[in-house]
């Protein structure tokens, strides 16, 4: 845990050491997310299980998250109640992780933590990874009665209508994606999206930012420098965070909402990849509003 | 199946045999062999092409041998950040084409690649997995340019 660390919310993030010592929990669910496909295969924590960001959590058929019933049978797969606390971690910096979690939110799953650093640091720590899949008791999870997307999803309309009334929006992906220069992360290729660029309005302010090397967070001071007096945000603010599908988006999101404490912070996980190909979406060419 | 050569087509032919299980286990473990298919220190090469593309997570290595019947020996370098995927991939395209000729090498589609990985697995941030044979036709063309263009001169 991070006790000292002046995050507004410290108990939502958890150490490579503190999870090294609760392995066995029953309380606990330690979940895998990752973008490598495989990569749980290869190798996780004893006990952890895998959850897959699109065969998972996404609908099949239409572009849009699971229903409360899927959501539910997932949980119960795991052996996950409303009392489990689950414990993400994953590859990239824990974008995937932050992604699962969100998403659990959206469910109304309160018991959520990240593991600081995700699988690289556990690695680099040389802490045990594990072929054996976990034997977990399948549990009971009631269906949510609903899917919070009204408290932390942003829709293109409603991004649309910040973009008007100019309340925050940050755009978290690379400069030069931001800029519109490129049209796909440095280092992956393009993903089907017609025009470069950014929403009207947005500030860039790229995830990578609120992280160190190591993957881990930085310190709240660090990420109040950033967020609150770079670009002036208060912590009651209206802030909508987007990225190419929404998955470093929800990492910003984490940021904002759990180590920062803002109250009302959506995901636009439509993100570019809905906007940039949007009929009649405008968008805004290189101005930094950073 | 007569347009891929001999040792590709089976093993396309054993993955469209197996479970979606049974396939990704067999992912991991030509992923895990990949590092048998890299260059040995000291091991010599015809050509040697190691970039890191725009688009691509990290380095990729590829270095080629054609022997005196003018076929074409692959080994293929990968980068600490190359995803599963890819890993398996390179382990079954050195493995698949070892031993080809260039014309054979130039006429091989990519429609093989969903036929090993299957539908599941392919998706966004996995597309780079098609990569790799690209980058094995592109490292034997220049190598046959540079061979022309010293044979001409």
């Amino acid at each position: 845990m991070f006790p000292n660390s002046n995050y507004i919310h410290p108990e939502a993030l958890v150490s490579t050491e503190w999870l090294a010592d609760h392995l066995i929990d029953p309380s606990l669910c330690i979940v895998e997310s990752n973008e490598d496909i495989l990569l749980y295969d290869t190798g996780h924590l004893p006990g952890a299980v895998h959850i897959d960001w699109r065969r998972d959590l996404q609908d099949p058929l239409i572009r849009d998250y699971i229903q409360p019933q899927d959501f539910a049978a997932l949980c119960s797969r795991h052996g996950i109640t409303p009392e489990t606390t689950v414990i993400f971690y994953g590859d990239k910096s824990n974008w995937w992780s932050c992604y699962a979690l969100w998403v659990f939110r959206l469910f109304g799953h309160t018991k959520v933590k990240v593991m600081n650093g995700g699988r690289d640091k556990w690695i680099a720590e040389g802490r045990p990874l594990t072929r054996d899949l976990p034997e977990r008791t399948p549990s009971s999870y009631s269906i949510p009665l609903k899917r919070l997307d009204d408290e932390i999803r942003a829709f293109f309309e409603n991004t649309l209508v910040h973009s008007h009334q100019k309340r925050p929006l940050i755009d978290v992906r690379s400069p030069g994606e931001f800029s519109g220069e490129i049209t796909h992360m440095p280092d992956y290729p393009q993903e089907g999206v017609l025009r470069g660029g950014h929403i009207p309005g947005a500030h860039s302010v790229p995830w990578k930012r609120a992280v160190n090397e190591d993957g881990t967070f930085k310190s709240a001071e660090e990420l109040r420098k950033i967020y609150q007096q770079e670009l002036g945000l208060q912590l009651e603010d209206d802030v909508i965070a987007y990225c190419r599908i929404g998955e470093r988006s929800s990492h910003t999101w984490f940021v904002l909402t759990y180590l920062l404490g803002f109250s009302h912070v959506r995901n636009y996980d439509g993100s570019w990849t809905e906007w940039g190909n949007r009929v009649g979406a405008p968008i805004e060419k290189k101005e930094n509003h950073g | 199946m007569s347009h891929y050569p001999k040792k590709l087509a089976n093993i396309i032919s054993l993955f469209e045999s197996l479970s979606e299980l049974e396939r990704r286990e067999t992912l991991i473990a030509y992923a895990d062999q990949s590092k048998n298919y890299s260059p040995k220190e000291g091991e010599v090469f015809d050509f040697e092409d190691v970039r890191k593309d725009e688009e691509c997570t990290d380095s990729v290595g590829i270095y080629l041998k054609m022997d005196e019947n003018q076929r074409y020996y692959f080994k293929i370098q990968l980068g600490p950040h190359v995803q599963t995927l890819t890993r398996a991939m390179s382990s079954i395209l050195c493995k698949g084409l070892n031993g080809i000729t260039s014309e054979e090498l130039q006429s091989i589609p990519q429609d093989f690649v969903p036929k090993i990985v299957g539908a599941e697995l392919i998706r966004a941030r996995s597309q780079t997995v098609y990569y790799l044979l690209t980058r094995l036709k592109t490292a034997s063309q220049v190598w046959e340019k540079r061979l022309l263009r010293h044979a001409t001169q």
